[in-house]
């Protein structure tokens, strides 16, 4: 090991993490150029090679860069939204919401998007993510400052993405996909609303205040770039005479042209991500509008912020008593950048970047911020969901997906899914307890609770 | 053994492992599994066809390939198959596919999960004797 591994556990989740968590974690801490430690969040689980709550910072100079590092959706992310309505004005009205938000964004297999691009837009929408929505009458000015990075990711080169992933993911821009992802309507915990005054900051002044959350990615598009990358760096490994542990390890270094490469595609897949959920978020303040009728900029629907959880990005840290820049690697955990940090918008740069944890949709999800210490312990990193701890198998033996939506409606979460087998992987019964989670990060310092969000709508993909 | 689920090895996605008598066997076997994923085979009728050649550096990558090549029709296409006819190389390094199956019917159609990439965690071919086997990680 060059490095040695950090786990972020209580006692209860470290016991029922899995071991495959433990050996994922060390083979990443032989990877090279690995700075500080192999990192696991509190919601860590068994990943491809990199355990997903991974979080591994690399010597740009002399380091690696891993696709199984970022994950095949590269991306994946939270995006939140608030509204100005108490749950008491949309109670009357959930179900009309879901099912009209329900049929403006596809979920499922095989889906097409409702809005279409021509694979010549490919390009410039890879480059500029939210910004070309913004510049397209696609996202609301202050859009693109609320999303991680302000929008895009500098240095997508879409010549290093093949034919088959923008084939792929020309059509699917505005689509939630399946697996884990979901689109939710939220309201804040009035027994779980933490900071009241750093919620203001975030535009949340009400303890029933109606939120919506998104959880997707870069969809086919992203999967095909890592597809690609992973199968043709195994070669490239060769070359360099770089050995791992696992095929999913596959790694080369950060400088080499491979590794550049599948950066700037990498980059592409990114953007695409931010773009899709833009697409979505544009359908859900239709559906508001619509439901409400009043416009979305009545109901006060301004994006809180959106984050990615599987990335690896360029960042300046400070160890060892000096600025270096790394390129981090998160895959299933979340950027937590503290206060006066300049990447964090102006709106927030005094009390710290928006952190998004999404629960199952049982359990509910919680809106943190970056702290101080994130940056001095974890590359301003924390956990990004409450992680897995059933299969999806093991699930649908324990609950039939028609029997959990109707207990769900019985606790006043009303849930339409594409399917019913996928809506019975999802139960939360399959999931870690977030609660726990969160309350470790908390604990660590690592990020900070402001409010909990229970679900009371959601769309299952 | 056509395909048989392994339901522990990954958590958060499907993992099948399969085994056939030839290399054209494992690969229809392979597609199969993937179609019963993404929805019951029961429900898709072989209307549509496709056909397509594939050439790799080895066996290993030409089955990565070829499930690749039917996640990329069933995105770019919405199609999905039932019936699976592969004839591969003597050498392992090609092969000719044709493929029957249909678009997406959400009516009809009783769909499942939608797969998205084929892992290379436990992926590779093994020959023993007479028999081709396989272990799959797919991403859903």
């Amino acid at each position: 090991m060059h490095v040695p591994a950090r786990i972020y556990a209580s006692k209860k989740l470290l016991d029922n993490m899995d071991s495959g968590v433990i050996e994922q974690v060390t083979n990443v801490a032989c990877l090279p150029g690995i700075v500080r430690y192999s990192y696991a969040m509190a919601d860590a689980h068994w990943g491809y090679g990199f355990p997903i709550g991974g979080v591994a910072a690399f010597d740009t100079e002399k380091g690696i860069i891993s696709p199984g590092g970022v994950g095949f959706d590269v991306n994946c992310g939270m995006r939140l939204i608030r509204t100005n309505l108490r749950f008491s004005e949309v109670k009357p009205k959930v179900k009309e919401l879901v099912d009209l938000i329900f049929s403006l964004v596809p979920a499922g297999v095989g889906v097409k998007g409702s809005q279409s691009f021509a694979q010549s837009q490919m390009g410039d929408i890879t480059s500029l993510g939210v910004r070309w929505c913004a510049e397209h009458d696609l996202a609301w000015d202050d859009d693109p400052e609320h999303v991680e990075e302000g929008g895009y990711i500098r240095g997508a080169d879409i010549s290093k993405v093949s034919r088959q992933a923008i084939t792929r993911g020309v059509s699917q821009f505005g689509t939630l996909g399946s697996g884990n992802h979901y689109l939710e309507i939220q309201v804040v915990d009035p027994d779980r609303y933490f900071d009241p005054a750093l919620a203001k900051e975030f535009g949340i002044v009400h303890d029933d205040q109606v939120m919506v959350m998104i959880h997707c990615g870069s969809r086919g598009f992203g999967h095909q770039v890592c597809t690609d990358y992973l199968r043709n760096f195994e070669s490239g490994m060769r070359r360099f005479g770089i050995e791992v542990r696992d095929r999913d390890l596959a790694c080369l270094p950060f400088n080499s042209k491979e590794g550049k490469d599948y950066y700037s595609a990498m980059v592409c897949a990114a953007n695409f991500a931010f773009v899709n959920r833009q697409i979505i978020v544009n359908k859900v303040r239709d559906a508001f509008a619509k439901v409400f009728h009043r416009d979305a900029e009545a109901l006060d629907m301004h994006l809180i912020y959106d984050v990615c959880h599987n990335v690896a990005k360029v960042e300046k840290h400070r160890y060892d008593g000096s600025s270096m820049e790394v390129l981090v690697h998160r895959k299933g955990a979340t950027r937590s950048f503290g206060p006066g940090h300049q990447d964090i918008p102006a709106s927030y740069r005094d009390v710290g970047q928006p952190v998004i944890i999404g629960g199952s949709m049982e359990t509910g999800s919680y809106l943190l911020v970056g702290t101080a210490k994130a940056m001095e312990d974890t590359f301003g990193s924390t956990a990004h969901g409450s992680g897995r701890t059933m299969s999806r198998t093991a699930a649908k033996r324990e609950v039939r997906g028609a029997e959990l939506q109707r207990k769900m409606l019985e606790r006043g979460i009303y849930v339409k899914a594409a399917t019913m087998d996928g809506l019975a992987e999802e139960a939360g019964m399959a999931y870690k307890d977030i609660s726990e989670v969160v309350e470790t990060m908390d604990r660590a310092g690592i990020s900070k609770k402001v409010v909990a969000l229970r679900p009371v709508g959601n769309i299952k993909g | 053994m056509p395909f048989r689920f392994l339901p522990d090895v990954a958590l958060a996605d499907i993992a099948f492992e399969a085994e056939s008598d030839s290399p054209d066997g494992l690969f229809e076997t392979c597609g199969a599994a993937i179609t019963d994923i993404m929805v019951d085979p029961k429900t898709l009728r072989p209307t549509t066809e496709r056909s397509f050649s594939l050439e790799s550096e080895d066996l290993d990558r030409l089955l990565y390939d070829f499930m690749t090549e039917l996640i990329v029709i069933k995105d770019v296409e919405s199609l999905l198959f039932k019936e699976y006819e592969v004839k591969v190389s003597p050498q392992g390094t090609s092969l000719t596919a044709v493929i029957k199956g249909e678009a997406i019917d959400r009516e009809r159609h009783r769909l499942r999960n939608d797969v998205k990439a084929v892992t290379m965690h436990l992926f590779g071919v093994k020959h023993e004797g007479r028999r081709w086997r396989t272990t799959v990680v797919l991403d859903i």
